[in-house]
């Protein structure tokens, strides 16, 4: 786990809310954090927190009730339309088309983020490769196992070089080989400066990705700051612990 | 450009992905105008070319039983065997063990029973004329005889047909009865015959009725199963895409990539306009191969031809304007249903209703009022209108003006409804 340093802005968030049409409760409720530049924020919680929520709302595909989300290139507060192009998105379901190929999956999502070749096609190969699925690239998707999804869906989630990813759960359901690859793939990515928002439930794994922590409960931030400071705070020997000691053993809805 | 046409790629290629959805979205239509036009154009045999099998029970003891049957013949719309001898107990029996679909029954006092009528009636004539019959008194010809022709009929055979054959049978018994009366007439005058001269005009062909469709235009198309079924069942191909359409939207917006989409900015729509134009041209070359069947394959096959009409800029309108009303009821239903089996069963069900509405299977006309009504509600009925008025009529602009408006109406109303519930999901 490293210590982060940076304190350029890329998201700022202030206070917002969430509420779904007909719902009695509120999703999210004050909802206020930064997120630098470079950076690894993980968001966790028990289910029903509004993690997805969260991110739905900061990548775009939900609006807020209320409140602000603001994005920062080179420190100036930029317009949501100039950062959606800058912005990679991992979604939870398997967002491809399972009767394409893998090449084919990703050729669509890269002419629709308005990406030409030969570049394209450069870049594709170069995903395939480092996410081990070259030798398969003209396989269609429903011949794929589990494991191959996740890599194509985390794929198509780069095609563009976000400069923001957001991932939602990338490594559920996968083996052990496709969870180290897409890890390792994700830390190279930060290390060349992508800003990587997630949120997982294998905590372990968590742990050792995340610069800064996020807690979320029934919509609200429970904890934020870096996990050896949470973990002393609350006197924690890890992230379970301190999330079941923060929001307790019942189960969730 | 380059996002469109991805987006045209892309369909193009979940399209042929589902190779067997793709085969049965140009097979069934095609089964369905196939054994649709056969039925109909064999039930229309059935009346028209000597097609209804009918067994006569010819018991008469007189010579106009003989007439009867031979103008039964030479009506030439009957398929007639003919025999004596059988009970009348035995005709319901006869009928439902046999292979005919009705059997007439001639009884055996069937000239009798002309005779008699028709010598009444020139007993009535002459005595107004002052004349008394040569050959017998009035008195004693005043008692009717008894038993009339029965007709039994096979449960199956429909009321329409039934209804035919009556007016048949009516029409050649009434031709017969006044021949006879004719023939009584002279005979009570005196005449061991009717004269030859007379005869000679009795024996002359009847008024004929020459029928014929209304055409404003010279346009020389003859209506027939064909031209109404090949359009008609078309119609209904193109709107039953509604099953492969609104369930592959489903699908992409369940499988999150939809969601996928609204992350990257402007495709969304792009992504939309290219799953329309790309149905459209299934709708369209669903419609120009059941017209190319109706026009090369249905003579070979003894079925009548397709007559296409002459006005080829019409033509082109009507076809694009229902393939895409088509389409963009099926984006609508795509964009409501919750789940694929909702998509398929409300898709399903509206278009087998709008049809039925619409006079896909039973033409408007013959619907009670409120129902002809009510199926100008069905977009399938506008875009019948349409064909049909080029295909029967003479197509001019002013029959084709209310289904253009209301065609037009329809897609921009089903489009909007789709794009106001995908803005209120967000996705644009």
């Amino acid at each position: 786990m490293t210590e982060f340093k940076n304190t350029s802005h890329i998201l700022k968030v202030s206070g917002i809310w969430k509420r779904y049409p007909k719902a009695d409760t509120n999703s999210l409720s004050e909802v206020s954090f930064d997120v630098f530049r470079g950076e690894k924020l993980g968001i966790f919680g028990p289910n029903g927190a509004g993690k997805t929520t969260l991110i739905s709302i900061l990548s775009g595909i939900l609006p807020q009730t209320s409140g602000e989300v603001n994005y920062f290139i080179d420190n100036e507060s930029a317009n949501f339309k100039k950062i959606l192009p800058k912005i990679g998105f991992v979604p939870q379901d398997f967002a491809l088309y399972q009767e394409l190929t893998a090449t084919q999956n990703l050729r669509y999502f890269g002419k629709m983020h308005g990406l030409k070749n030969p570049e394209l096609e450069k870049k594709i190969m170069h995903l395939l490769t480092i996410l081990g699925l070259d030798h398969v690239g003209n396989r269609k998707l429903d011949t794929f196992s589990g494991g191959m999804k996740r890599r194509i869906n985390l794929a198509i989630g780069l095609i563009n070089d976000p400069e923001i990813l957001f991932l939602d759960e990338p490594t559920v359901g996968v083996d052990v080989q496709s969870k180290v690859a897409i890890m390792t793939l994700l830390n190279d990515l930060n290390a060349k400066g992508t800003t990587m928002i997630y949120t997982s439930h294998h905590l372990r794994e968590a742990e050792d990705f995340c610069d800064r922590t996020l807690l979320l409960d029934n919509g609200r931030i429970i904890a934020e700051g870096t996990l050896n400071d949470l973990l002393k705070e609350h006197k924690a020997e890890s992230l379970e612990d301190l999330l079941i000691h923060l929001t307790g053993k019942a189960l969730r809805d | 450009m380059e996002r469109f046409k991805a987006s045209l790629l892309k369909e193009i290629l979940l399209l042929l992905h589902d190779k067997v959805g793709l085969l049965l979205m140009y097979l069934m239509p095609m089964l369905l105008v196939f054994i649709i036009t056969i039925v109909q154009d064999s039930a229309f045999r059935l009346v028209n070319e000597n097609r209804l099998d009918i067994l006569i029970v010819n018991n008469d003891k007189g010579p106009l039983g003989d007439s009867l049957v031979q103008s039964m013949k030479n009506a030439g719309s009957f398929k007639i065997d003919v025999k004596k001898g059988i009970n009348e107990d035995q005709l319901a029996n006869l009928t439902l063990e046999g292979s005919k679909l009705a059997t007439l029954f001639v009884p055996s006092t069937f000239s009798q029973r002309l005779s008699s009528n028709s010598q009444r009636i020139s007993d009535a004539m002459l005595s107004e004329f002052g004349m008394e019959a040569e050959s017998r008194s009035n008195a004693g010809n005043k008692n009717e005889v008894r038993g009339g022709v029965q007709l039994i009929f096979d449960p199956v055979l429909q009321e329409s047909f039934q209804v035919t054959l009556i007016n048949n049978l009516q029409t050649m018994i009434s031709g017969i009865e006044s021949k006879e009366m004719i023939r009584q007439l002279f005979a009570d005058m005196g005449y061991d015959e009717i004269p030859s001269k007379i005869l000679k005009e009795l024996n002359r062909t009847p008024t004929k009725i020459v029928a014929k469709p209304a055409m404003s235009g010279e346009s020389a198309m003859i209506p027939n199963s064909t031209q109404h079924n090949v359009p008609a069942w078309s119609i209904f191909a193109m709107f039953f895409m509604v099953i492969s359409l609104g369930s592959n939207l489903v699908k992409e917006r369940l499988s999150g990539s939809f969601v996928r989409l609204q992350t990257i900015p402007g495709s969304f729509l792009h992504a939309m306009f290219a799953k329309i134009a790309v149905y459209s041209f299934v709708a369209l070359t669903q419609l120009m191969i059941m017209f190319a069947i109706g026009v090369f394959v249905f003579p070979l096959i003894g079925l009548p031809k397709l007559n296409l009409p002459s006005h080829i800029f019409p033509f082109l309108l009507i076809s694009v304007l229902s393939a895409m009303a088509a389409i963009s009821y099926a984006a609508m239903v795509g964009t409501y249903a919750k789940t694929q089996e909702q998509a398929n069963g409300f898709g399903a069900i509206s278009i087998i209703i709008f049809a039925a509405i619409g006079g896909i299977w039973v033409p408007s006309f013959v619907m009670p009022d409120y129902m002809v009504v009510i199926s100008k509600l069905s977009p399938l009925h506008w875009c019948l209108e349409g064909f049909y008025s080029l295909f029967l009529k003479d197509g001019s602009w002013n029959q084709l003006m209310g289904p253009v408006i209301y065609l037009i109406s329809f897609t921009v109303f089903c489009q909007f409804l789709a794009l106001w519930k995908l803005r209120r999901q967000h996705y644009i």
